[in-house]
Parts: C-alpha cells; structure tokens; sequence
C-alpha cells in the first residue's frame, strides 16, 4: 500500500475539481492507501464544520469523517488561508487538522505519489 | 518518466498535451475533460487522441453528461475511481491535473 497527498487549491464545495479529489480520496483509503488531503485557497471551506445536506448539491463532510475513521486519511486545511477567511480553530470539525504550508511540503516529500490539483 | 495527465477541461489544456512527451503518457480523461473522448467537430474526433499515449475516462464523469461506454472513442477506456487509483499507483510515476 502506498501513500498519495491530494493538494486542492480548487474553489468552493460544489466545485467539480473539489469533488473529484475527495471521491479519489475516497477510492484510495477504500483500496488500503494512505491519503493526505491538503486544502488551500476556497478550498479550506471543505474543513468548516456545520455543512448541511441539500437534494442535488455537493455534500462531502459524510464522506470525509467516513474516511478519517478509518485512520488512513489526513485532512489539513491552511491555517492561513482559513484565517483569511474568517475561519478559526473552533471551526474546524473532529479530526481537521490546519497547519501552515510545510506540513503539505512534507506530506508531498514522504508520498509516493503526489497530485496538485489548480484553482478553478 | 511515466506520467499521467488528469484533464479535467475540454477547451483549455491541449496545447500542454502536445509539449508534453514521456516515456510512458496517459491522459485521463475526467470532468468537463471527458468531452475528448465522445465528442466530435467538424466529424472529426478531437485532435488529442492523436497523441502517442493510452487514454482513459472516468466513468461517473462521462455518464453524468449523457454519454455511454459504446459512445467514446475506440482509443480510449472507461474506468472508475478505483481504476483511477490503481493508474496512478501502478502504472504512472507521476501525475499532474491540467
């Protein structure tokens, strides 16, 4: 089994980019591997805790704490791009983590496989 | 190298694919991206399946935009998320999104 870092600096939930790097999040813990999820930019509103479900839009947050249960996924948003946000600690759901940009640069440097996903 | 391209947009992007060379290329094909491998201008089937690589499209992508298996291109394979993750681990050393 290997590891794979997804970085995401794609737009907001509801994003096609955003929703193809979770569902290939999802895909790889369910086959073994590892993944380190970093987010970026609009992206850290993934990691805002309270999303509510509505019919035929986006809803990842199930999917993510399904993922962290398993213990071998990892979800970082950037702390700075958070705070530019007006997102805080407390806003974080259970099992988020916000760390500055070197915990993705390390991330990149252990994994065996890495994919950087562009803003959209 | 061996490198998969994850290309998510149909109207940007392929100008990237023909600078690119490798000694293993694939395109996979994703999002809007799926376009390449079932839509045609003019008759003809889009000009990056040319390319002297394997191409692959995301399944989930292509059926949400009214396309079946039997509509894609000869030259390209359906696959799945799974898939997707086997690509990447298995077959590419290096991936990058366009």
């Amino acid at each position: 089994m290997g590891k794979l870092t997804i970085g995401t600096f794609s737009s907001l939930v509801g994003s096609m980019s955003l929703d193809f790097a979770v569902k290939l999040a999802e895909a790889a813990v369910k086959k073994g591997h590892n993944v380190d999820f970093w987010m970026s930019g609009n992206a850290t509103m993934l990691a805002k805790k309270g999303q509510k479900a509505f019919k035929d839009y986006s809803f990842l947050s199930k999917t993510l704490q399904e993922m962290l249960a398993t213990g071998n996924f990892n979800i970082t948003a950037c702390e700075a791009c958070a705070e530019a946000r007006g997102y805080h600690k407390e806003d974080c759901p259970e099992g988020f983590q916000r760390k500055s940009m070197d915990w993705y640069l390390a991330s990149t440097f252990e994994a065996d496989r890495v994919l950087h996903i562009g803003g959209d | 190298m061996k490198l998969a391209v994850l290309m998510s947009d149909y109207r940007t992007g392929s100008d990237i694919i023909d600078r690119l060379s490798a000694e293993k290329l694939g395109i996979i094909l994703v999002g809007n991206g799926v376009y390449h491998a079932a839509a045609k201008e003019d008759g003809k089937a889009c000009a990056i399946l040319d390319k002297k690589a394997e191409f692959f499209a995301l399944t989930e992508d292509f059926e949400s935009r009214g396309f079946t298996a039997d509509k894609l291109d000869s030259r390209v394979k359906a696959v799945n998320y799974s898939d997707v993750v086997d690509l990447i681990f298995n077959d590419y050393e290096k991936v990058i999104w366009l």
